[in-house]
């Protein structure tokens, strides 16, 4: 019954961290991600290493890059984000298609096989979980700051730059743990989906983490539920699940984005901001 | 072989001009998106109607998709990008995975065979290039206007979200047009780097086209060429699709160096 244990962990994870990915709108950079991190593990496993550490580097390769070059004069991120991405993947598969009878199965690395995580497995994704919740939780401040007003932040004397690569660095550390349990697409279902659904309830960001955390651990615990129920691929039906969340929050809420426009409208700050002067 | 080729040419002319406009716009992550979600429609279309259902499958997929995304307007944009990728490719990988040994269709899907490409999958991916271009040339400047001047192009009687809606579904033509012969892996590719690399090299529209188009058609030939003489010649199996992927990347890599082109103020940004 250890892949429950795993899910819930999983779940945990996606939703700690994927508050900070839909609050700054860093979605496409996880995709990316995902996907580029799978030429470290391949030439990883190639090389005898652990394939933990070879997505990791792999990881920083990219977020470095995506960093310096979308500094460039005419590139955005958007693009360069995407030629790395379809490179690092291209190089990955490039790589797995080299070798005969290759232990590390490409639509596993996909879709994901939660079946076969180990104990040590489930003890990474504890320890991560932990060290991401503390990093978030020293970090709390600041990156409030930094993600709502950089220069304000600068001015004040924030290191915005040492705060955001930590948070990407912790991004990248989820996704290399995540992705070997439930897949590539559905680790970004796992950091998106839950995060985007608390985002509806609340604008509160100390009741944002603890709903889109509860939201992904039910995500990774119904959705194993129906798949061992129904026989289908676990990493499908968790992310189906993060969806169906998503899809009620979206209709329960609906009547709350309608309540609250009007009363939003009649804020005193609307009201300053509204009047200049 | 001479199929295969006949193929990536034929994308290179649809995907040169297309992936100026994804850039221009940021619309990576569609195009991205949209390879993934193409996915439960092929599924499906293969279930109900074989061979020939995939194509239509896909179609009604792609097309959903691009609905989808202004549906879901109240979600951060990017956000509803991830979300209708992944349940969407969820749906898919739920249908295969009921059938035993489906990680052989998954990497098909991939990769796509263009080296098997048929006859009637090549006037496929040409007639969906003409509505392609065809469209295009009738939006195009329209797109730039909203690009570059959303406000200005409102003003002017332009729908916005009309526009925004007419080339998603232009990228998902695309998509649909390409991907069960060259595989997602490739077409994204395809819908991404040739225009970035392009950029590198010029600031204005047509010529980025222009760039853009020869450099998929360069390094469609040399990829093919490679993959083929590593595979029989040294007996090392290079994946075509990955091969052409690597060297448009690298492409990108090697004008990098070259200064910076465009003044500020004109940038396609």
């Amino acid at each position: 019954m250890i892949w429950w244990l795993e899910a819930v962990l999983v779940g945990a994870l996606g939703g700690l961290v994927g508050v900070q990915v839909v609050l700054r709108r860093l979605s496409f950079f996880t995709m990316a991600l995902t996907h580029a991190t799978f030429p470290g593990v391949v030439a990883a496993a190639i090389l005898g290493l652990n394939i933990y550490l070879g997505g990791a580097a792999a990881g920083l390769i990219v977020a470095g890059a995506v960093a310096v070059l979308s500094r460039r004069r005419g590139q955005n991120t958007a693009a360069v984000t995407g030629v790395l991405l379809s490179g690092g993947f291209a190089l990955g598969v490039g790589l797995v298609a080299t070798q005969d009878g290759f232990g590390i199965d490409l639509s596993e690395f996909l879709v994901g096989s939660i079946l076969t995580v180990t104990g040590r497995d489930v003890a990474t994704t504890a320890v991560v979980l932990a060290l991401s919740a503390m990093v978030l939780t020293v970090l709390a401040r600041p990156l409030l700051f930094t993600g709502f007003d950089p220069a304000a932040a600068r001015a004040a004397g924030v290191n915005a730059r040492a705060v955001d690569l930590t948070l990407l660095v912790t991004i990248e550390l989820v996704v290399v743990t995540i992705v070997p349990a439930v897949g590539t697409v559905q680790a970004l279902a796992l950091l998106v989906a839950p995060a985007a659904a608390a985002r509806l309830w609340t604008d509160r960001l100390a009741l944002l983490t603890p709903l889109s955390m509860g939201f992904g651990v039910v995500s990774g615990a119904a959705g194993l539920a129906v798949s061992t129920r129904w026989n289908i691929a676990a990493g499908a039906a968790i992310t189906l699940s993060a969806t169906a969340i998503l899809l009620v929050s979206l209709a329960a809420t609906r009547t709350r984005a309608v309540r609250a426009a009007p009363s939003r409208q009649g804020s005193p700050v609307r009201q300053a901001a509204a009047s200049p002067g | 072989m001479l199929r295969a080729l006949t193929e990536l040419l034929l994308l290179a002319a649809i995907c040169g001009p297309v992936s100026v406009f994804v850039f221009a716009r940021r619309l990576s992550f569609v195009a991205d998106a949209l390879t993934h979600t193409v996915f439960p429609g092929v599924v499906i279309g293969f279930l109900f109607g074989g061979a020939s259902g995939v194509f239509l499958g896909a179609l009604a997929a792609g097309l959903l998709t691009a609905i989808g995304l202004t549906l879901l307007d109240r979600l951060p944009s990017d956000a509803a990008t991830a979300v209708l990728l992944t349940s969407m490719f969820a749906v898919g990988v739920a249908l295969v995975s009921r059938r035993t040994s489906y990680t052989s269709d998954l990497t098909a899907f991939l990769f796509g065979r263009i080296l098997t490409v048929t006859m009637s999958q090549i006037v496929e991916t040409a007639v969906l290039g003409v509505i392609v271009l065809a469209s295009l040339a009738i939006g195009g400047r329209a797109f730039l206007f909203r690009t570059f001047d959303p406000a200005g192009a409102a003003a002017a009687g332009y729908r916005v979200a009309r526009l925004d809606l007419w080339l998603n579904v232009i990228v998902a033509l695309v998509v649909v047009a390409a991907v069960r012969a060259v595989g997602t892996v490739l077409v994204v590719a395809l819908l991404v780097v040739p225009a970035a690399a392009a950029r590198l090299v010029t600031a204005r529209v047509i010529p980025m086209i222009v760039v853009a188009t020869a450099l998929t058609a360069g390094a469609g030939y040399l990829g093919l060429w490679l993959s083929w003489t590593a595979s029989v010649d040294h007996g090392m199996r290079v994946t075509s699709a990955s091969a052409v992927v690597l060297l448009l990347v690298a492409a990108y890599l090697v004008l990098l160096p070259l200064p910076s082109k465009g003044r500020r103020r004109d940038l396609v940004a």
